[in-house]
């Protein structure tokens, strides 16, 4: 007699499956967004203060590396969610709003900030190669760069649309390349300091008019001494743009996750301080101070290409390449607006402050059509605007930077004191423990000098204040009119209904078309119940390497209409709430699992015939409070053995975690 | 940690003396009930009877019937120091409510309750679930001594 299946529906989790990436990888993408303003940092930078941008430049560089240690304490505290998710934490919901709505101000305006500098850098190559085929080239490179931009801009929207996401592969090999042609420029510069010999950028501050904007009007705030150099600094901290991706990625940084996040701060740190901080540099160095202010000041990677020791189309070949380069990372830089955007918005709406109106589905595609229009048009709208000017873009360009920065810079200083029971796994160095607390002295200069750098710039930058504000306010005013009217919507429905496809569950037939998914030579079995009883997976992530394991993490969930010989069963907010943990906790430890949920008449059968049909090695349980650890090991031995076909000498390990301790022993 | 896999072989620890039949359509009380009073005079040396029953009661809350129509209850006693088994055949079988199935065999198995013994415990309760199949129930139903069982149970191990 064969006996009948213990479970008829199998539902598994897509979204788990994520898969992990190496630091490298990780770093590549933050650097496709935050290295991408190499290409005109300095020039920007340059205009607004004078030759002394490259000192400037560099210490935005390094403060980049005290930027990136405050990422790695907040990552390390909140796996997803980026700054949202921290200054909510600290400071509620009200600030995690306001925070967000100044960033997404930069992450729109990435876009053409990237797109109008590789268009300036596309068109002043043409203007150097195009007469040598003898060509006139007549085109205004600022009208070059604004169409260029608007295409570009355009087929990425339309790309998005199409659901085509970022790949770390094609990261990597830019980002690779771009090293190549940064170690060329290193090198060669070198050799021409050397032929030529070399005088330092003067350290003198020589504001413009615009770059001192409501300072001017202002006795007292004389653009010298320390109120001079902060002036500076806030014209040059556009070029930390990008470091929010950082927070984005982390989630999907593989195990160990921590030592892999601090490798890709540091890879980070190291190549920003090479590519965007030195070049700067060499480029003041080595291109003539009048050409630096006129001709090269938006492309200044390319003026530092022609102005090399050598022969001219050696260096024309050189600037070819950086543009290639150039081109490449910053039409990254595009999509990763976009899809930055696009990915932080959809998060906070997960939290319930943007309505479901702007997450409505693209009917062929799935994607979140709504959102990326809008970050289509309002992108398409600032290049034609600018009409391709990258100074005024500039200008308006670093207020959701650094007001971000502020705020989740701000908020770890209050969880510091407001949360001490959370063990960090890492902090911000120069701490004080005053009983419980670390009171973080490190935290606070930093946020003292991100918060003189954010008021120096809503004065001095009078393009990013006031347009930042508005933007920001009309983002805001989104968030909250989308909270109150999705609280509404909750009044009156119970469910949300999009809940399902918001974890992607699949249902499939039969455990064994499940089974083929499963890869590895080794496989575990984690079944699950109780989203605060997750001491057992937690210690198979912790020591199970993802290279060789498939980890199965199963609910079995008691299906009461089985018994009653109906088969559809409907998968509950608890399960969901569930299996959010199980994901939220493997991205913790950067490992790959499969969760899964079948309905079961008893968990243990169905614990049992997974395990078998899957071959696990072993099967790892949290301690039930009612029936005790004994108890769940001789329910799953007589599943286990009941479900032995004749013949069969399947073994397994069963074992039972808990805070520390665990039961194990072998079942045949 | 793992411990050493131990098989004990249930032909060594079931007596054709414990295999009791049963009559007509008995309650699940009563024939634990009843095992546990045949299998008493193995452990009367050990154990009070009623320290015996109160045990088994507390094992007749779980419910170990298995789909098959297998039941097994067990108790773990920390004044024993071997295994002991009676098995109850029941031709008409009961009807077990919460798994449904029609129990027509069912064996009281007592362990000692020692760390040492629990993985030998778990392969006996793994053991006896995959041994005690319907077919093998329905085989020993129809048989009419406890020698036949036992036999019986020999050659399936």
């Amino acid at each position: 007699m064969n006996l009948p299946p213990r479970f008829k529906q199998v539902f598994v989790l897509s979204t788990a499956m994520l898969s992990f990436i190496s630091f490298w990888k990780a770093a590549s993408i933050v650097l496709c967004d935050f290295g991408s303003s190499a290409y005109y940092a300095g020039g920007i930078a340059m205009k607004a203060f004078g030759p002394a941008f490259p000192w400037f430049i560099m210490a935005v560089m390094l403060f980049a590396g005290v930027m990136l240690m405050v990422y790695v304490e907040s990552c390390s505290m909140f796996v997803r969610g980026g700054v949202y998710m921290v200054v909510r934490e600290a400071m509620g919901k009200v600030m995690a709003k306001g925070t967000v709505s100044a960033l997404m101000f930069d992450y729109v305006i990435t876009g053409p900030i990237s797109a109008i500098t590789a268009g300036l850098y596309i068109s002043y190559l043409l203007a150097n190669l195009l007469p040598l085929v003898d060509i006139n080239w007549q085109v205004s490179p600022n009208t070059f760069a604004m169409i260029f931009g608007a295409l570009v801009t355009a087929y990425f929207w339309l790309e998005n649309i199409k659901g085509v996401e970022e790949s770390g592969e094609n990261n990597v090999k830019i980002v690779g390349f771009v090293a190549l042609i940064a170690g060329v420029l290193l090198v060669w510069s070198a050799y021409t300091i050397y032929l030529r010999g070399f005088t330092l950028p003067p350290f003198e501050l020589n504001f413009t008019p615009a770059a001192l904007g409501w300072a001017r009007e202002m006795a007292w705030l004389h653009p010298v001494g320390v109120i001079g150099l902060f002036m500076a600094f806030g014209h040059s901290i556009l070029a930390l743009s990008g470091l929010e991706t950082l927070a984005q990625v982390y989630r999907e940084i593989e195990d160990p996750k921590l030592p892999n996040l601090k490798k890709t701060a540091l890879t980070v740190f190291i190549f920003s301080i090479l590519f965007t901080g030195v070049l700067t540099f060499l480029a003041a160095l080595i291109i003539p101070g009048d050409l630096v202010a006129t001709k090269y000041a938006d492309n200044l990677l390319s003026g530092l290409a022609l102005e090399l020791e050598g022969p001219y189309w050696a260096r024309l070949a050189l600037q070819s390449i950086v543009v290639i380069s150039g081109g490449l990372i910053l039409i990254g830089a595009i999509n990763t607006s976009f899809v930055g955007a696009n990915g932080m918005l959809n998060r906070v709406a997960e939290d319930g402050i943007l309505h479901d109106w702007f997450r409505h589905l693209h009917k062929k595609y799935g994607t979140t059509c709504r959102i990326i229009n809008l970050v289509a048009i309002t992108q398409i709208s600032i290049i034609l605007i600018s009409r391709g000017n990258i100074f005024l873009l500039g200008e308006a360009y670093a207020f959701g930077v650094i007001w971000s920065l502020i705020f989740n810079t701000l908020a770890l200083i209050v969880l510091r004191f407001k949360d001490t029971e959370t063990e960090r796994e890492w902090m911000f160095p120069l701490n004080l423990k005053i009983n419980r607390v670390h009171v973080p002295i490190g935290l606070m200069l930093v946020f003292t000098v991100l918060l003189t750098t954010g008021v120096m710039n809503l004065l001095t930058k009078r393009i990013a204040t006031a347009s930042g504000l508005a933007f920001s306010a009309v983002f805001f005013l989104i968030f909250q009119l989308s909270e109150r009217m999705n609280e509404k919507k909750i009044r009156l429905f119970q469910q949300d209904e999009e809940a399902e496809e918001k974890l992607n569950l699949r249902q499939e037939a039969d455990i064994n078309t499940v089974i083929p998914e499963l890869g590895k030579s080794r496989r575990v079995l984690v079944p699950v119940r109780n989203p605060n009883n997750l001491v057992h997976l937690k210690s198979v992530l912790e020591h199970t390497s993802a290279d060789d394991t498939d980890i199965v993490v199963l609910l079995a969930k008691i299906s009461k209409s089985m018994e009653f010989g109906r088969e559809q069963n409907v998968v509950m907010a608890e399960d969901k709430e569930l299996l959010r943990s199980v994901v939220l906790l493997a991205e913790k430890y950067g490992k790959t699992v499969k969760p899964m949920l079948v309905f079961s008449n008893d968990p243990f059968y169905s614990i049992a015939q997974v395990a078998q049909a899957a071959g696990v090695s072993e099967i790892v349980m949290g301690v039930s409070g009612s029936t005790g650890a004994e108890v769940q090991l001789e329910k799953l031995a007589m599943a286990w053995g009941m479900l032995q076909k004749p013949g069969s000498s399947l073994t397994v390990t069963a074992k039972v975690v808990w805070e520390g301790r665990q039961m194990s022993y072998k079942l045949s | 940690m793992i411990r050493r896999s131990e098989e004990v072989a249930l032909s060594t620890i079931l007596q054709s003396d414990y295999v009791f039949f049963f009559k007509g359509r008995p309650a699940r009380e009563e024939v634990v009930k009843s095992l546990a009073s045949g299998l008493y005079p193995q452990v009367k040396k050990n154990i009070a009877a009623k320290a015996l029953y109160e045990a088994v009661a507390e094992v007749e809350k779980l419910n170990n019937v298995l789909e098959t129509g297998f039941f097994i209850p067990h108790a773990k006693l920390v004044e024993i120091d071997r295994f002991h088994a009676a098995l109850a055949v029941i031709p008409e079988g009961f009807d077990d409510p919460k798994s449904g199935a029609t129990v027509k065999a069912a064996l009281l198995l007592l362990t000692p309750n020692k760390p040492l013994f629990f993985q030998q415990h778990l392969n006996m309760l793994s053991k006896l679930s995959r041994m005690f199949q319907p077919a093998f129930i329905e085989s020993i139903a129809a048989m009419k001594d406890g020698r036949a069982v036992c036999e019986a149970v020999k050659k399936a191990e």
